[in-house]
């Protein structure tokens, strides 16, 4: 479902300063796995989710999503693709903390063009399945992280995406949270959906299917998790 | 999504109330400024006009001019070219004129027991009250009988004599006239009506008495102050002024017409509306000035807001906003303050408007068009200043933006 080949992303920093963030990486996601992207900080596991995640053009090589080569792609493309295909879940949660739960969920139905009544519908349903019926009304700040996190679940998944990209999702949760939200994660994968994790804690990548090791803007090492 | 967006820029006006009305203020200043000013203006422009239309459209004032004195001085007694007999000769050889009456005037102190007030005295035929259109509600004006015995004969105006009798009823009464240290002694033969201002001084403060007696005993003189001639009707007004131009410019010998000078309603409403309406421009770039400024309040309170919700942005695009998403939302956030802000001027400028005009006894009109004309202003410096930081917003990478804390 995805193919990446030779990947490089390379920053100027000024005239002469050059940083290769990626240096060449090449792996594939076949659709339905779910795999961790371990790595210290530095490694270029970041670069690599914000071009995964099409937040961020490619310098070098070819990203393709579902068929689609969207290494030449310009903003709107990457946006709409943002929009339609890939559903984030960060560490921050990033809620909009002046929006309610309701609104929060549906700006991606917003950016989509669906319809008002329709997109309440579709929210009501994300967040009851996420156990959060009762707070569509509530504001981010009067509800707890795991509940945001939940929030941010839900609206990862409401345009129905190909590729869940979750970075640290766990990283602000005290640990029994954290796993709470695990197993919300493991059920989707599940259900069938794609999941790339970025984490560094052993534990939590030990949920997947696949862990890849990242050092210096390579692949370290690239193997299954034997259970 | 038009909708979406307005719901999403009203809500976030809403949440920062106290930072959306501060930067609502100078577009509320602004355009009340325009509004008030430009009301007041025009209301004040229609009072003049209306009153000089009071005063006869078929009248036209013939002024002696300035004419040179010996040794290029300009002299300042330039009064001495106008006859009692040369206003009949006006009257005869113009077809369109109906009729000329002479008019000599002085300014001096009416004094009656211990009130004395200093009033223009005006020297008149019968005639003045037709051509001005002003009748006496006390007694009767000055008659021909008058003209021809010199009688010492006073009509006050309505005020004039309110001032000198109270309630007292002035006619027949005496009072003094005293002009250049010289008293003269007239009888009250009527009171006037109230008319209020006019071209040359107020009606109603002055004083009339026959022509003759102001020429022979007080003036000492045989010239007069100036003309009032009267066309047939309203439409041969210029038709008479062209032919006492004429006539005038043959019998004085003055080609140049620089001894004497004619003045009609239509140029007096022609310099009035030019130079109110020079005001008018004048006060309302000023005004537009301040609704400049209010537009750079904007801007600014609007680069405030993009920094300050720099993760939103970042948080928006991630989710699938695209550049002309986010750009839209600002200017549409822009614009609703600007227009918000230009529908509470309007009430503002119109309220403050009919204050003024109260306070300074001035009228005001509020025109349509100067309203649409405000809030179109309003809105398209909100379009304005509200670009730049909108695109300050929808340029924002969504890697940096969200990494902002």
């Amino acid at each position: 479902m995805l193919v990446i080949q030779n990947l490089k992303k390379i920053y100027k920093m000024g005239e002469n300063v050059v940083v290769e963030a990626l240096r060449g990486v090449s792996f594939q996601v076949k659709k339905g796995e779910f795999i961790a992207i371990m790595g210290p900080s530095g490694s270029g596991k970041s670069t690599l989710m914000h071009i995964i995640g099409c937040l961020d053009h490619v310098s070098e090589g070819n990203y393709s999503i579902e068929g689609e080569n969207i290494s030449k792609a310009d903003d709107d493309k990457l946006a709409e693709i943002r929009n339609k295909k890939i559903g984030f879940v960060f560490q921050q949660f990033n809620l909009l903390s002046r929006s309610d739960l309701l609104h929060n969920v549906e700006v991606p139905l917003i950016y989509r063009g669906i319809k008002s009544k329709k997109r309440k519908e579709l929210v009501v349903r994300a967040l009851k399945n996420v156990g959060l019926g009762k707070r569509i009304n509530h504001k981010p700040n009067e509800i707890s992280g795991g509940e945001k996190q939940r929030t941010a679940i839900a609206r990862a998944l409401i345009n129905n995406p190909s590729l869940i990209l979750a970075d640290e999702p766990t990283g602000n949760l005290d640990t029994r949270t954290g796993e709470e939200i695990m197993k919300i994660i493991n059920k989707l994968h599940k259900q069938g959906h794609t999941i790339i994790l970025v984490t560094h804690e052993p534990d939590i990548a030990q949920h997947a299917q696949r862990i890849i090791r990242f050092r210096d803007g390579l692949i370290e090492n690239d193997e299954a998790v034997i259970r | 999504m038009i909708w979406e967006t307005l719901r999403i820029a009203i809500d976030s006006l809403i949440a920062n109330k106290m930072r959306t009305i501060l930067s609502m203020l100078g577009i509320i200043i602004g355009v009340g400024a325009v509004i008030a000013v430009i009301s007041i203006g025009s209301g004040t422009q229609k009072q003049v006009t209306d009153e000089i239309i009071s005063l006869g459209a078929d009248v036209i004032n013939i002024f002696s001019g300035t004419s040179r004195g010996q040794g290029g001085k300009i002299s300042l007694n330039s009064s001495d070219v106008f006859t009692l007999e040369l206003s009949d000769y006006i009257n005869e050889v113009s077809p369109s004129v109906k009729r000329v009456v002479p008019i000599a005037q002085g300014s001096g102190l009416i004094i009656k027991g211990n009130i004395n007030i200093r009033t223009t005295v005006i020297g008149t035929k019968p005639d003045y009250i037709e051509v001005n259109n002003y009748n006496p509600v006390l007694g009767q004006f000055i008659t021909s009988d008058d003209v021809k015995a010199n009688s010492n004969i006073i009509i006050l105006g309505s005020s004039l004599a309110g001032d000198i009798f109270g309630e007292e009823n002035p006619l027949g009464k005496k009072i003094k006239f005293s002009y250049l240290n010289k008293d003269y002694l007239f009888t009250v033969m009527g009171v006037m009506e109230e008319k209020g201002g006019g071209l040359i001084g107020n009606f109603d403060t002055q004083a009339y008495i026959p022509i003759t007696t102001y020429m022979k005993k007080i003036s000492n003189s045989r010239f007069v102050t100036s003309y009032i001639a009267q066309a047939n009707s309203s439409e041969e007004t210029s038709e008479a002024a062209r032919e006492i131009e004429f006539f005038l410019a043959k019998y004085l010998n003055d080609e140049n017409q620089e001894k004497f000078e004619l003045f009609n309603q239509d140029q007096i409403l022609d310099v009035v509306s030019s130079v109110t309406g020079y005001f008018s421009i004048m006060l309302a770039g000023i005004a537009g000035i301040s609704l400049l400024v209010g537009g750079i309040g904007i801007m600014n309170i609007m680069l405030v807001s993009v920094t300050e919700r720099t993760k939103e942005i970042g948080i928006r695009k991630a989710l699938g906003a695209k550049s002309k998403d986010i750009m839209s939302q600002f200017l549409i956030e822009a614009l609703s303050l600007s227009g918000l802000g230009g529908v509470i001027g309007i009430v503002f400028g119109w309220i403050s408007g009919l204050i003024v005009a109260k306070l300074g006894g001035m009228s005001m009109m509020m025109a349509c068009s100067t309203v649409l004309i405000a809030f179109c202003f309003a809105v398209i410096v909100g379009l304005f200043f509200g670009v730049y930081p909108a695109m300050k917003a929808a340029k924002m990478d969504p890697v940096e933006a969200l990494r902002y804390e």
